[in-house]
């Protein structure tokens, strides 16, 4: 088939294609369209972890659990607690402060709940505990839980009406300032070897409940062995719930915990013998439960 | 006859041209996903202010403040806090927001970089 060249109509149509191609290289290459108001969930993905470590810093400061809900639900991400929970995880191995580690975990926490809960604070440990507690059955928690709540992108909780301006000047602060609370220590309540094959082999959980069998999320718990030490939180893996922790134990090793929070200290802790089914032994593992009294 | 031709087909390639610009600003126009906090909306930029301002009410860590301060852009911590108090006043923020905002405002006319926390 041959192409008449000299065909308006042809003459019109590549005129006119021609002119598009012009104008969407103009506007997609030369001038694209410049956003200026964007919103925090098109932020790059270190600029969203800052985003929350503000958000959590924000909360642990106002314990304002709707605003935080709110803005958490500005980044839009398909998981929120899950992505405050792996931040933590991640923050917690770069070696980043407890404090914000914890704050991160808090927050989850508090989310996954639907509640704010009281703070733990750093607090000496306690004298050793030093005795090896019975066994305990391991107290589930009871307490019912708000289902949890959409996380939508609105942004003011309330606003009020402007009241008289005020000069930009230095006033005095007038907020209330943080009580300081006692702490109560958590004490070791259960220790069960557990025998699992489908678990991880050696595997310490701890569980540490609050006063009231409500799972604490956010409590500093240290391990330690005669070569070195870990640090860990509850609450980092809220899908095995708020207040648990885990650590890997090896064979024939010995270790401490000490719970940093509200301090208990238990020594001489190594990874049982279990036998399968066809008798052969394995690593099993340890159910440390702390609680309040 | 010949110039009323190139004429059309002028105005034809123009038509395209403004087609196409419409498309690529309008219909279909580039998207950015990996963006600075230095482009958030005034109203996000404000309420990540107010953050930063609650957070320092919670421990006083002016080095940490400014260092969240320092992503939205290169204005000074100050300069961003005063525009912040400007919008804040204009967009019924609550008394205690406005004060919370002051008082890091304070702090950050006073900051110097790489000091210790302040009380």
């Amino acid at each position: 088939m041959k192409i008449d060249l000299h065909n308006p109509l042809l003459q019109i149509t590549l005129i006119f294609l021609a002119g598009i191609g012009f104008g969407l290289f103009y506007s997609w290459k030369i001038s694209p369209v410049t956003y200026v108001d964007a919103d925090p969930s098109l932020l790059q993905s270190d600029f969203k972890d800052l985003y929350r470590q503000v958000i959590a810093a924000s909360y642990a400061a106002t314990k304002d659990l709707p605003r935080a809900r709110a803005r958490i639900g500005l980044l839009a991400d398909v998981d929120p607690v899950g992505e405050l929970s792996a931040q933590a995880q991640r923050m917690l191995a770069a070696g980043e402060p407890f404090d914000r580690v914890r704050r991160m975990a808090q927050l989850a926490t508090d989310l996954t709940q639907g509640v704010t809960a009281n703070p733990f604070t750093s607090t000496p440990f306690s004298q050793p505990v030093g005795t090896v507690l019975e066994s305990t059955p391991l107290v589930e928690e009871t307490l019912t839980q708000e289902p949890p709540p959409s996380f939508e992108g609105t942004l003011f909780v309330e606003g009020t009406p402007l009241s008289p301006i005020i000069q930009e000047t230095p006033t005095p602060r007038s907020f209330s300032t943080p009580i300081p609370t006692t702490v109560l220590p958590f004490m070791l309540v259960g220790q069960e070897t557990v025998c699992d094959l489908t678990l991880e082999e050696g595997l310490l959980q701890l569980i540490l409940m609050d006063a009231r069998r409500r799972q604490a999320a956010g409590v500093h718990i240290v391990i330690t062995w005669p070569e070195g030490e870990n640090d860990l939180f509850t609450g980092l893996k809220p899908e095995l719930g708020n207040g648990y922790a885990d650590f890997i134990m090896q064979a024939d090793e010995v270790y401490s915990v000490r719970v940093v929070d509200g301090g208990s200290f238990v020594p001489n802790i190594s990874a049982p013998l279990c036998s399968d089914p066809g008798g052969n032994q394995y690593l099993g593992g340890l159910l440390l439960t702390f609680q309040q009294p | 006859m010949f110039t009323s031709k190139r004429i059309r087909l002028r105005i034809i390639f123009v038509l395209g041209v403004v087609a196409g610009i419409l498309y690529g600003w309008v219909v279909d126009p580039v998207e950015y996903t990996d963006v600075t906090p230095g482009i958030l909306r005034e109203d996000y930029r404000a309420d990540y202010v107010l953050m930063v301002a609650e957070a320092y009410h919670g421990d006083y860590d002016t080095n940490a403040a400014a260092r969240r301060l320092a992503v939205l852009g290169s204005a000074s911590p100050a300069d961003t806090l005063s525009a912040t108090l400007e919008y804040a006043r204009g967009n019924k923020f609550s008394q205690q927001e406005i004060s919370m905002l002051q008082e890091l405002f304070s702090a950050m006319q006073a900051y110097q970089p790489g000091e210790g926390i302040s009380p």
